[in-house]
């Protein structure tokens, strides 16, 4: 850890003199308390490393439970500090407000998940494990700390910390052609976006002449409707959309979760993107306030455009991942209508759909993970016939693939509903009609895999499936993914019906957030002028 | 008009030009080994203007990292490549390049726009000078704080990744069951890759 997490030291004023705008004392405590999450994350980082110099075996044995503490007590420290008061920590660099909590909780569990999949999958592989979890755990301190910056310099360092630790992720089975081809394309176009961002934020930087802090910048933005102003707000969109994987920036996306190892891909669908709306909260609610018109506008073509063509387009995929894939774009989309919305029912639905994206989606993964470990396949084709083979991949992946869909009971359903009830009450019907319509042509191919792996007779089922291994779960890294599996899976099904603590979380992170508190006040006022 | 702004002026029009020729040399030249020169001769010229500007700490920092690193290992990489293959030839090149040049002039119109019809606040904040190394240092240890100390995470996780790609000495085996393993993916290609085809 590189700060005792409860020392608030006081700096001296002198040295903060050009940066700060508004000159606050309460910001010049350091309170790196609030990053004490990411200390943990830091600290299960540094032991993974130590372990694996011991070798292989000593690094297999001991890296799992070093990273279940770490994220474990991330998630515990994360829970401390739910409704405490928000004091800006680092000097104005990061806030650990309600809305940064959620999501940082997001990102945290979704790693925990990932990595309970990744162990069996990694040492199948032949690949060093050490090394995998330290870039799989500095992805996630990047991401963490990304969802609650709040100053240009931190935004940047955090969402390269998360890049670059993708890129070398789903470039990890380094022998097989297709995971170097994700991870080229990856760099490449990432690398774009990052310069894009940049450049973005430079011009940012000249705005509020010579102060990186989101507050500053909104201060700058408030008061100016220069071009520079439109061309920042597009370069920023731009990246956000990126990493988002909204369309049309989504090109990398299906080749990139093609390639890279499965629990990657995991981790990418749900930590990497919950990271991207954090940022997308951050600094268009934040800072662009008196752009809303047009950046809702520019989101509401992406938000249409992604739920179209990720849902039309996963119709014809014939690989589960690439599949996978498209549907994450679909549901990217469904997302950004809460972000559109701009009232409180509409980032509280943001945060619900987030958290239950987490568990649906991740048991999915884990059910197309244990299938691939069993099969070494991830055609849609080859699950044909598997209810008579393994009824829990089958169940599983049903109950999640439904939810994802947005079948009731499932949490998904609820997520969905919310984020329509959110979306018709702000007027936003076009989004709303579109996201029922795509949701329809989702649901088909969801129900397709259904179909293909309950409906076929015995004598119809693939290959694959009627070499279908013996069921064993007693090698290292399977009681692990199957834990994961059950998990994610039972808090789907009965997640929905128990959702209310969900629902007043959610709402909670909205309220418990000043910046989403303003952003609403600012909108409310402005329509009752209007 | 004084011989030291003139010899600015003079300065100013000469890095500008080798900047833009440079830049122009490093896209449009087909030998890549000529666009390398070039590039790092666009960086020196870049570090030049912040001469210009009294940023000497940068201008230091932009020639030991970009020329000095990263120009280099550009070169270095070329020519461990070393491979002379007549590459086929793109279908419809020349309209792809008539596109990409009329995107990139209209981005270049935008950017021109934008900058002249902004009201820029001039002269902005002086220039320290000479205390700048002092004040960058102050910033790191006070209100960058963060982001410097999660630029070591950075930095190590990149180190240990090129090490994790590059090292040879490969675990070809499972470590729980002692099968072999061929560092692939688990889920097998069965229709072959564009780059595996003849």
């Amino acid at each position: 850890m590189t700060e005792a997490p409860t020392i608030a030291a006081t700096v001296p004023v002198s040295n903060l003199a050009v940066r700060s705008v508004i000159f606050d004392p309460s910001s010049l405590q350091l309170n790196a308390a609030a990053i004490a999450p990411e200390g943990a994350v830091l600290v299960a980082l540094l032991l993974s490393l130590l372990v694996d110099l011991a070798g292989e075996q000593v690094a297999a044995r001991w890296v799992p439970p070093i990273c279940y503490g770490g994220l474990g007590s991330a998630l515990l420290l994360l829970a401390l500090q739910w409704n405490s008061p928000a004091e800006p920590a680092f000097v104005g660099a990061f806030l650990a407000d309600n809305l940064a909590i959620a999501f940082r909780s997001v990102v945290a569990a979704s790693t925990l998940v990932s990595l309970m999949l990744s162990w069996r999958y990694v040492e199948r592989s032949g690949t060093p494990i050490g090394e995998y979890a330290g870039i799989l755990l500095a992805a996630t301190l990047g991401a963490m700390l990304l969802c609650g910056s709040t100053d240009l310099v931190s935004i940047f360092v955090s969402l390269e910390t998360l890049s670059v630790s993708s890129y070398l992720l789903s470039g990890y089975m380094k022998r097989d052609a297709r995971s170097s081809e994700a991870a080229l394309k990856y760099l490449l176009v990432g690398s774009a976006a990052a310069a894009v961002f940049l450049y973005g934020a430079s011009l940012l930087y000249g705005l509020t002449g010579g102060a990186t802090g989101l507050d500053a910048v909104a201060l700058a933005l408030q008061s100016s409707t220069t071009p520079v102003a439109a061309l920042s707000l597009v370069f920023v969109l731009a990246t956000v959309a990126f990493k988002i994987a909204a369309v049309p920036f989504h090109q990398w996306t299906p080749d990139v979760y093609e390639g890279s190892p499965t629990p990657v891909v995991a981790f990418l669908s749900v930590g990497s993107k919950a990271a991207g709306f954090a940022l997308a909260l951050r600094i268009l609610v934040g800072c662009f306030e008196s752009f809303s018109v047009q950046w809702k506008l520019l989101f509401t073509v992406l938000a249409v455009l992604s739920m179209v063509l990720g849902n039309v387009v996963a119709l014809a995929q014939t690989s589960m991942k690439r599949m996978l894939a498209y549907s994450s774009i679909g549901q990217a989309g469904f997302v950004m209508i809460g972000l559109v919305c701009g009232t409180e029912e509409g980032y509280a639905a943001m945060v619900l759909y987030m958290a239950a994206y987490l568990f649906m989606n991740l048991g999915a993964f884990a059910c197309i993970i244990l299938f691939s470990l069993r099969t070494g396949s991830d055609r849609i084709s080859d699950y044909a016939g598997l209810y008579q083979k393994d009824p829990l991949i089958t169940l599983g992946l049903s109950l999640c693939l439904l939810s994802l869909g947005g079948i009731p009971p499932m949490l998904g359903f609820f997520g969905k509903i919310y984020l329509f009830f959110a979306g018709w009450a702000d007027h936003q019907y076009l989004l709303v009609v579109v996201g029922l319509v795509t949701s329809v042509v989702s649901i088909y191919y969801y129900i397709s895999v259904i179909k293909m792996m309950v409906v076929k007779e015995p004598q119809d089922a693939s290959d694959v499936v009627k070499a279908y291994p013996e069921l064993s779960w007693n090698l290292r890294g399977m009681p692990a993914l199957r834990a994961a599996l059950v998990t994610c899976v039972i808090v789907t099904a009965v997640g929905g019906i128990l959702s209310n603590p969900l629902f007043g979380w959610a709402g909670e992170a909205v309220t418990g957030t000043p910046m989403l508190l303003q952003a609403i006040a600012a909108a409310t006022a402005h329509a009752s002028l209007g | 008009m004084t011989i030291a702004s003139t010899t600015q002026l003079i300065c100013f029009a000469a890095l500008s030009i080798t900047l833009v020729v440079g830049a122009f040399g490093v896209v449009l030249l087909p030998n890549i080994v000529y666009s390398a020169f070039l590039l790092a001769g666009v960086f020196l010229s870049v570090s030049g203007l912040y001469l210009l500007l009294n940023a000497s700490f940068v201008a230091a920092a932009q020639i030991l990292v970009y020329v000095g690193a990263v120009n280099v290992l550009i070169l270095f990489a070329i020519m461990l490549v070393n491979k002379r293959e007549d590459l086929s030839a793109i279908p419809g090149l020349a309209l792809r390049r008539v596109l990409s040049a009329a995107v990139c002039g209209g981005l270049f119109l935008l950017l021109v726009r934008v900058a002249f019809t902004t009201p820029w606040a001039l002269p902005g904040p002086a220039s320290i000078g000479e205390e700048a190394t002092a004040r960058i240092g102050e910033h790191l240890f006070s209100d960058y704080l963060l982001p410097f100390e999660l630029a070591s995470v950075l930095l190590l996780m990149a180190m240990i990744g090129a090490i994790v790609l590059a090292r040879r000495d490969v675990y070809t085996s499972d470590v729980i069951t002692g099968e072999p393993a061929d560092q692939g993916l688990i889920e097998k290609a069965r229709t072959p890759l564009l780059t595996s085809k003849p």
